[in-house]
């Protein structure tokens, strides 16, 4: 009876569950957004997660990019081809002398959680910060030449230095080492930013990390000037290029890097509403040899093996033809890139050099990252060497290992004779030259290369100012590289990116994004 | 039951003693400086030495395995030495993707597996029973990274139903639910397979046991008795198995948290080796060495309630 009375409401068991799957079944059917534009979010990729972001102690290239959207800063790189410099957040910066720029940051800046105005004074507090050897700031050499920054009034301030300084405009100012932050917000958290940053000053704030997952940036409801263009920003760190095209691919992102190997068929055929573009990277790949122990303690041994290196083809295989090869450290576009390397693919006069020596038939080691694009060019040098008669053993080694192989604290199991590496730039070009000087055997001059030419013009050209003169200098601390006979330079790798025919990127010549200048197209 | 437990407990803790050990050991014999790595290029020997110091890497190997374990025994797993987050926060952040994952793997293995066994078992040289054997050793043989691209490429990239990447909007369980499906399939998948094949064998072998032929000789239901007798006692190498499998699906973690872009365990420590970050390293470790034990610990409590003659036997 009592069934019958509450018949018309019930459902038993069966009915629910049968209910309840239609009910998932409906919505997992009901396709998703093909696109992740929308709603004023953008959603992009980095590389990794945020670690440190604090200007002072970053650790990567995505600590960068975010901190360069929430922090404000006295002169911003722009988006386009070229590398050049703009002023940031201020009324007027001027270089007087070149031991001397005036600045007058604009007037309604302030940092979030209460720590008001961005003066002078933070100005200060940021660039000496960076500068004092007591802050153990890895960055220091940025501001190698700061003297002080001198505060006029609270907007207004002179940056004193104690001698020129050519990468001040294209890297110090411009990069994470002129980003300000709040001299009171740091005392507050007791000198360091870690993962969660105080006094955000610049046109998006950081409104929630979620580890591994996200970095949501928000438009700052108190920047009084030209306000970002999306709501929301989602950077979400994906290691696996692979996994990230396909994420694009499945509407999860609007804008991502793609593999070196993804290019050529992206290109050729998208994503539907894409743009896919290539861009030089800056860095710079290269075979190195340590010069210690035999056999490559031999100048002419080393000579041949960089007659015995097609380079086309060895750059050809590793990046399927998307990359160009390298005519030195210093990629095209900046003061010092090279037109021609000075030893050639020749593998007669290899051969010709090996057997003066009385070196046919020698075997040297050659150590690699394990990647794929390393594998790929080690066997192409591998079967580059076989041909001229040398035996070349390739051992590849995870990213821990490898590079700690060049180092004071280099395992002695594993002595290094020939290995393949490659180091990231900034855009100047002493950022490329640094690693190579005497001063740096050691640490990250693993080819123990050493001349006293060399390390004279690589602390003159910090000070040269007049851009021809700095030119030649480069030019010819890349031909003692090569005269060396240490160094067979590779490539400077290409960066491929895809985003929806939506958006309009803001990108350096280098492929790297300006979060915040980011807008629908 | 208590004392077996307690004993069960003891053996972890010691399993987790030897693993820890083990770890360090490991550690210490492969190259690589972690303070080197952690500051990268532009450090100065100076400030590679300063957090060698700060990591306690300066220390001799076994002193730093005491501090190690006598922190860890107070619920101090370290800190990070580069972001000072403490390792136990760390840890614990990721800790919940990979559980719900594995979680999630282990639902689709139990509620598609346990029945196809069942099924192929009452069906015996049948024709359903032998779609169910290739169908079982197929997925059992084709390996997971494979099963979860095809699936990324199809239900993700092409049809578009599912997410290719993440774990999901924070607070939206829908989207978290939606997250899941593809890289807990990919893991579980496997273990579909393999429990329909232990059923079917263990059931096989109950439905000849002499109670189940008593029960049909009294006349029960057929459905009755293999669900009420057969199966109760067929499933209990299954639970062992799940104990077991829980710890090779948190190693199998890894590989869908890459190709998912999930966060997670599996995806922390394999970035913690590549960066030498000891710390997390260890502290995830004991983590989910920990977790593993205890699981190990519940299956055989869950056995000895299931199965009168294994809890007779705890006394």
């Amino acid at each position: 009876m009592k069934n019958n009375e509450t018949k018309g409401f019930a459902v038993n068991r069966r009915q629910l569950l049968v209910g309840t799957g239609a009910l998932s079944l409906s919505s997992l059917l009901f396709p998703r957004n093909a696109s992740a534009a929308t709603g004023g979010i953008l959603r992009v990729r980095s590389y990794s997660d945020l670690q440190v972001l604090d200007p002072a102690f970053m650790m990567s290239q995505s600590d960068q990019d975010i901190m360069q959207a929430i922090f404000t800063k006295l002169v911003a790189r722009p988006a386009g081809d070229e590398w050049t410099w703009a002023p940031g957040d201020v009324e007027s910066i001027e270089q007087l002398d070149e031991k001397t720029i005036a600045f007058k940051l604009r007037d309604q800046l302030g940092f979030t959680d209460g720590f008001g105005q961005v003066t002078a004074d933070d100005v200060k507090f940021s660039f000496e910060r960076i500068a004092d050897p007591a802050t153990g700031s890895a960055y220091a050499g940025d501001w190698a030449v700061l003297k002080e920054v001198e505060v006029k009034d609270t907007l207004s301030g002179v940056i004193h230095l104690t001698g020129p300084f050519a990468p001040l405009w294209t890297t110090t100012l411009p990069g994470s080492s002129g980003l300000i932050v709040s001299r009171k917000a740091l005392a507050e958290v007791g000198g360091k930013i870690t993962t969660k940053p105080v006094g955000q000053s610049g046109p998006y704030i950081m409104k929630e990390w979620q580890p591994k997952q996200r970095t949501v940036l928000v438009k700052n409801p108190d920047w009084k000037y030209e306000q970002g263009a999306y709501d929301e920003i989602h950077i979400l760190p994906i290691e696996d290029e692979k996994t990230a095209e396909m994420g694009y691919e499945a509407g999860d992102l609007d804008y991502t890097w793609t593999a070196v190997s993804s290019i050529k068929r992206l290109k050729e055929n998208p994503p539907a509403d894409t743009t896919v573009i290539e861009k030089p990277s800056l860095a710079f790949v290269w075979l190195g040899m340590k010069n210690t122990t035999a056999p490559l303690d031999n100048q002419n041994v080393r000579r041949a093996i960089q007659h015995a290196i097609d380079t086309a083809a060895v750059v050809d295989a590793a990046y399927y033809g998307a990359a160009s090869t390298a005519t030195g450290i210093i990629a095209p576009g900046l003061s010092g890139h090279r037109d021609a390397n000075l030893f050639a693919y020749d593998p007669d006069k290899a051969r010709e050099l090996l057997a003066a020596e009385g070196a046919e038939g020698i075997t040297v080691t050659l150590d690699i990252l394990n990647k794929t694009e390393r594998l790929t060019a080690a066997q192409v040098i591998q079967a580059n060497l076989a041909d001229v008669g040398i035996n070349c053993e390739i051992r590849q080694h995870d990213s821990g290992t490898f590079w700690n192989l060049g180092g004071a604290e280099a395992d002695p199991n594993f002595p290094l004779q020939l290995y393949l590496s490659r180091f990231s730039m900034y855009p100047d070009p002493s950022w490329a030259t640094a690693w190579f000087t005497t001063e740096q055997i050691g640490q990250w001059n693993w080819e123990h290369f050493s001349s006293e030419e060399f390390d004279e013009l690589n602390k003159a050209g910090q000070l040269e100012l007049d851009e021809a003169k700095r030119d030649e200098m480069y030019k010819r601390m890349q031909d003692i590289m090569e005269e060396s006979g240490q160094y067979v330079f590779l490539t400077h790798e290409v960066v491929g990116v895809e985003y929806r025919n939506s958006v309009a990127p803001a990108i350096m010549p280098n492929a790297m994004p300006l979060f915040d200048k980011f807008k629908p197209a | 039951m208590f004392a077996y437990a307690m004993r069960r407990l003891g053996l972890g803790a010691t399993i987790i003693l030897v693993a820890m050990m083990i770890l360090f050991s490991m550690i210490y014999l492969i190259p690589g400086d972690p303070a080197s790595v952690a500051l990268g290029p532009r450090a100065t020997p100076e400030m590679i030495a300063e957090l060698r110091s700060r990591m306690g890497l300066d220390d001799p190997v076994l002193v730093q395995f005491w501090n190690f374990v006598s922190s860890a025994v107070q619920g101090n797993l370290g800190v990070e030495a580069l972001s000072g987050r403490p390792v136990l926060t760390v840890v614990m952040e990721q800790l919940p993707f990979t559980l719900a994952m594995v979680l999630c793997s282990i639902t689709w293995a139990v509620l598609l597996g346990i029945p196809l066994g069942c099924i192929a078992a009452v069906k015996r040289g049948g024709f359903v029973d032998r779609v169910i054997g290739v169908l079982s050793v197929a997925v059992i043989a084709v390996p997971s990274f494979v099963v979860a691209i095809y699936a990324l490429l199809l239900f993700a990239v092409h049809l578009k139903w599912l997410p290719a990447i993440g774990a999901g909007e924070s607070g939206n369980l829908k989207s978290q639910l939606m997250a899941l499906i593809l890289p807990s399939l990919a893991v579980g998948l496997g273990w579909i397979g393999y429990i329909a094949r232990l059923v079917r064998a263990s059931m096989l072998e109950t439905l000849e046991a002499g109670h189940i032929r008593t029960a049909r000789a009294f006349g029960l239901p057929e459905r009755w008795i293999i669900y009420n007798y057969a199966l109760r006692i067929a499933i209990l190498p299954t639970v062992t198995l799940l104990g077991v499998g829980i710890g090779h699906m948190l190693s199998s973690s890894v590989f869908a948290e890459i190709v998912f872009a999930r966060p997670g365990i599996g995806k922390l420590v394999y970035e913690a080796i590549s960066t030498r970050n000891y710390p997390l390293v260890t502290g995830a470790v004991l983590v989910t060495t920990a977790f593993f034990v205890l699981v190990n610990v519940l299956a055989d409590l869950v056995i000895g309630l299931l199965d009168p003659r294994v809890r007779a036997s705890f006394n």
